[in-house]
């Protein structure tokens, strides 16, 4: 994916010398390409951290009592809300990561606009359907 | 370029095209996992109801479809289990004595009771007699690529970030030893699960 940055440098090229001394934080011009390679990689950090958390209640699939205790857990309000935003970051990441691996492996345009669009479309639609019953059994709790 | 990958101590292009596979590859174990866990009627133990923070500290379960009571009730038949006769707003104690004063827990599971558990639908799966070795081959994959493919990412980016080169390299050391630590007890969890 083209990347441009506010030294010039190529994608993921860090900084040395005195570009390091003149800019010792990392600066980013902010296009749309470049918006969605920085929501692929905090997607991709949330999603690591969510996986540390998962794997670690994994245990308790060794433990009847303690693995109904953990799936109740997972029923309260405040996890269906995360698990609405955990599809929409899983959704985001695997999109734009198939978006990714066609330029790579296709040798199709990073400027593929149509290519972008469609996989928004479809990600617009795996998050409505997918999120829909969790949202569905919120709005239901809550009005009851 | 392309003639050099893979050759050179300093490439990482078998990294970089396996990250690309196993990004792949998860897509399709992850359409494979959602449903299973949150969509089919009869596998998901998570299911779509939602409890509250004094519910579940009662022991209070998810509801589960009739579909899943239907084949919670025949995986019982065949382990000569008790049948379940609710399938709503099911509480299950999980820490005092029961009315035939045994204690719930490790050694009496809620899968001993009447009511569905999650533990029963995961078991539908994890504790089948035919089809487990093939979902915990299949959890064991997933478990391997997500790793691999979360950590790799992860160090990228801290590639990319952290400018010391002690620092950098301490960083991904350390993160490895998380993602093989991980692979550990979730390779264990899945494996002795249901046995």
């Amino acid at each position: 994916m083209a990347v441009v940055t506010d030294t010039a440098l190529p994608l993921s090229a860090p900084m040395l010398g005195a570009d390091v001394e003149a800019h010792p934080v990392q600066r980013y011009r902010i296009r749309v390409g470049m918006f969605a390679w920085m929501l692929h990689r905090l997607t991709g950090l949330a999603l690591v951290g969510y996986l540390v958390i998962h794997i670690w209640g994994l245990k308790s699939i060794t433990n009847p009592a303690a693995y109904n205790a953990l799936i109740a857990s997972y029923h309260g309000p405040l996890y269906k809300v995360g698990e609405f935003l955990l599809l929409g970051a899983v959704v985001y990441h695997a999109l734009n990561g198939m978006r990714i691996v066609l330029i790579d492996f296709m040798g199709w345009s990073p400027n593929q606009q149509k290519l972008f669009w469609t996989l928004g479309a479809v990600a617009a639609v795996l998050f409505a359907v997918g999120g829909y019953p969790s949202i569905a059994a919120l709005v239901d709790y809550f009005s009851h | 370029m392309a003639t050099t990958y893979g050759k050179g101590s300093q490439s990482s292009a078998v990294q970089w095209f396996a990250h690309r596979i196993t990004g792949t590859f998860l897509v399709f174990l992850l359409i494979t996992h959602f449903w299973v866990q949150h969509y089919s009627r009869v596998t998901a133990s998570v299911s779509h109801s939602v409890i509250s923070a004094d519910g579940a500290h009662a022991g209070e379960l998810p509801e589960y479809s009739e579909e899943a009571e239907a084949a919670v009730r025949a995986a019982r038949t065949r382990t000569g289990g008790p049948q379940p006769e609710r399938s709503r707003a099911v509480t299950v104690a999980f820490q005092g004595e029961r009315s035939d004063g045994t204690a719930p827990g490790p050694t009496h599971p809620p899968a001993e009771t009447d009511a569905i558990t999650p533990y029963d639908v995961l078991m539908l799966r994890l504790g089948d007699p035919v089809y487990a070795v093939l979902w915990k081959g299949f959890n064991l994959l997933f478990l391997l690529f997500a790793l691999h493919h979360g950590f790799y990412g992860l160090n990228n980016i801290m590639t990319d970030y952290i400018r010391n080169d002690l620092l950098r390299a301490g960083a991904s050391a350390l993160s490895w030893t998380i993602a093989l630590v991980l692979f550990v007890i979730g390779a264990y969890a899945v494996i002795v699960a249901g046995l």
